[in-house]
């Protein structure tokens, strides 16, 4: 009796490794229509890599490329009108595994097509070019991101949070909100489309896959889809090396240098013209590195300015300068508006973005230049005046005050 | 409201500096900047207050609105340690620096250089060039 009951799990044991071998054995020969081999699994911030293989003849070929270790946030706000209801869904989607890098790439034949969707400029439709190129078997790893969503209300908004939570959604539903959401994150067809296979009639195809500078280190995957069959991942490494600092949040390397030289030269300017850095770094950085996005420039931009501020707050509080009352009733009002303020960072694109603040830096330089103005001047020179007398007295009196 | 500095005392009227405030905060906050450029005509020419009351204490007010947006963009992943860290040291040394030039030239020149600078890079973001 022992020695059976001693005999049964080996038995069970022996079927499932037999079992699971010829599951695997099957898989392979699946595979095997769909083959890619590159030429090196290596690359220093960015090159270009020459993948070649084959797929079953006459089918189009598409290659999934994306990082592996890196995810970044993917967010869009939805107030588009529905067209069954007529009404206006008001729902921000959001996801944080979407990978740092993702593109599809395609056969040379279909250029045309992404050209003519890039005629739409900002209106290019990810899912639309998926479909008319027939890559939608290749889009594979952002509709397993996670979505979050939800549905967003004035009052929500005005109480700063992003509203409530909505149940997860259906398959069909999330793959739909996971292409708005990449192309909200990577914006520019370019970065999510390439026509750069070759492919031949007999079902072998050659690519030189670009890849940009800039971009999350580590390991990255390359499937080749065809007639629904997909290929073993092909692996290669992306390195960067210092002063290149890939930043998490923002999912770009960058070399630290740049915003370093930057942000000194933005904060000498800043006090001469006596407005903080923030004015000049927003855009300035906007225009300089296309990859950050918004969100991560004002939100970073922000404590940057604190502390110019908390000194300065410093110095005229040694000479009594500050009317604390005055500037806490006000402050409290700021408060308020600084609890709303980067909810909306948030929900608006990176076009209403440069939009807004193409205007406000308007509205700034107009400021500056009424302050240039010859009336002005006449007036300023007697406030400047009595502001140093001011000053003075405050100084001494600090100074008496510290003798004593 | 009334608030006394230095003596002398000041009648403020507290629905225009509070709106002003609130909404240049929310404009602050939501791009990143300061916001003293804005909050000082607003206290010296709305409120109608002195330019030796408005410069310590528009600072303050606006001390207010930066804390708790960079505590807010923190709490929605805005924020980036790294690109901080690259940043920061930079804007301190620029406030040491930035006084020893100061002295040698006019501000009336920086304000027009700032002018056409701010100018330029509006039309950047507005999508001109």
């Amino acid at each position: 009796m022992n020695m059976r009951k001693g005999v049964v799990p080996w038995l069970l044991a022996a079927m499932v490794v037999l079992m699971g071998s010829s599951g695997v054995a099957v898989a392979e020969d699946a595979a095997a229509t769909v083959a890619i081999t590159i030429d090196k699994t290596v690359i220093n911030d960015g090159g270009t890599i020459k993948v070649s293989g084959r797929a079953p003849a006459g089918k189009p070929v598409f290659l999934e490329v994306w990082a592996t270790e890196h995810t970044v946030r993917a967010s869009r706000f939805d107030s588009d009108l529905d067209k069954e209801t007529n009404k206006r869904p008001y729902i921000f989607y959001l996801t944080e595994d979407m990978p740092a890098y993702y593109k599809i790439f395609v056969p040379k034949e279909m250029k045309a097509k992404i050209d003519e969707e890039k005629k739409l400029k900002g209106k290019w439709s990810y899912s639309k070019l998926l479909k008319e190129m027939g890559a939608g078997d290749a889009f594979s790893i952002p509709p397993k991101a996670k979505i979050d969503r939800y549905q967003s209300s004035l009052m929500a908004s005005i109480i700063g949070s992003r509203g409530d939570q909505l149940p997860t959604m259906e398959d069909k539903d999330s793959r739909k909100r996971a292409m708005q959401l990449t192309k909200a994150r990577f914006r520019s067809i370019d970065k999510v489309f390439g026509a750069d296979i070759d492919l031949k009639p007999d079902g072998s195809f050659t690519a030189e896959i670009k890849i940009r500078d800039g971009l999350s280190p580590g390991k990255y995957n390359i499937v080749a889809v065809s007639d629904k069959k997909k290929s073993a991942p092909a692996v290669f490494e992306n390195k960067i090396e210092f002063p290149l600092v890939y930043m998490d949040n923002a999912g770009t390397s960058l070399n630290i240098f740049y915003p370093f030289m930057l942000s000194l030269c933005v904060a000498i300017f800043g006090v001469l013209m006596g407005a903080g850095g923030g004015f000049i770094m927003n855009p300035l950085l906007l225009a300089l590195f296309p990859a950050l996005p918004h969100t991560i420039v004002a939100g970073t931009v922000t404590p940057t300015v604190l502390f110019s501020q908390g000194s300065g707050i410093y110095n005229y509080s040694k000479i009594k300068f500050i009317n604390w009352k005055l500037g806490c009733a006000i402050g409290c009002a700021m408060l308020l508006g600084g609890f709303i303020g980067p909810k909306l960072t948030e929900m608006i694109t990176l076009d209403q973005f440069k939009f807004a603040f193409g205007w406000i830096l308007i509205i700034l330089a107009a400021l500056m230049a009424w302050q240039t103005t010859p009336g002005y001047l006449a007036n300023n020179k007697k406030e400047q005046a009595i502001l140093n007398e001011f000053k003075k007295r405050a100084q001494e009196a600090a100074k008496a005050k510290s003798a004593n | 409201m009334k608030v006394e500095f230095w003596g002398q005392e000041f009648k403020v009227n507290m629905v225009i500096g509070c709106i002003g405030g609130f909404l240049i905060a929310v404009l602050a906050s939501m791009f990143g900047f300061g916001g003293g450029p804005f909050m000082v005509p607003l206290m010296a020419v709305g409120l109608r207050l002195p330019m030796y009351l408005v410069v310590g204490s528009s600072l303050l007010a606006i001390f207010f609105n930066t804390t708790v947006s960079t505590m807010r963009h923190y709490q929605y992943g805005n924020f980036d340690l790294y690109f901080f860290l690259a940043m920061f040291p930079a804007a301190i040394i620029g406030g040491y620096i930035a006084p020893q030039i100061a002295k040698r030239v006019s501000p009336l020149m920086v304000k027009r250089v700032a002018c056409v600078g701010l100018v330029l890079l509006a039309l950047n973001l507005l999508g001109v060039y």
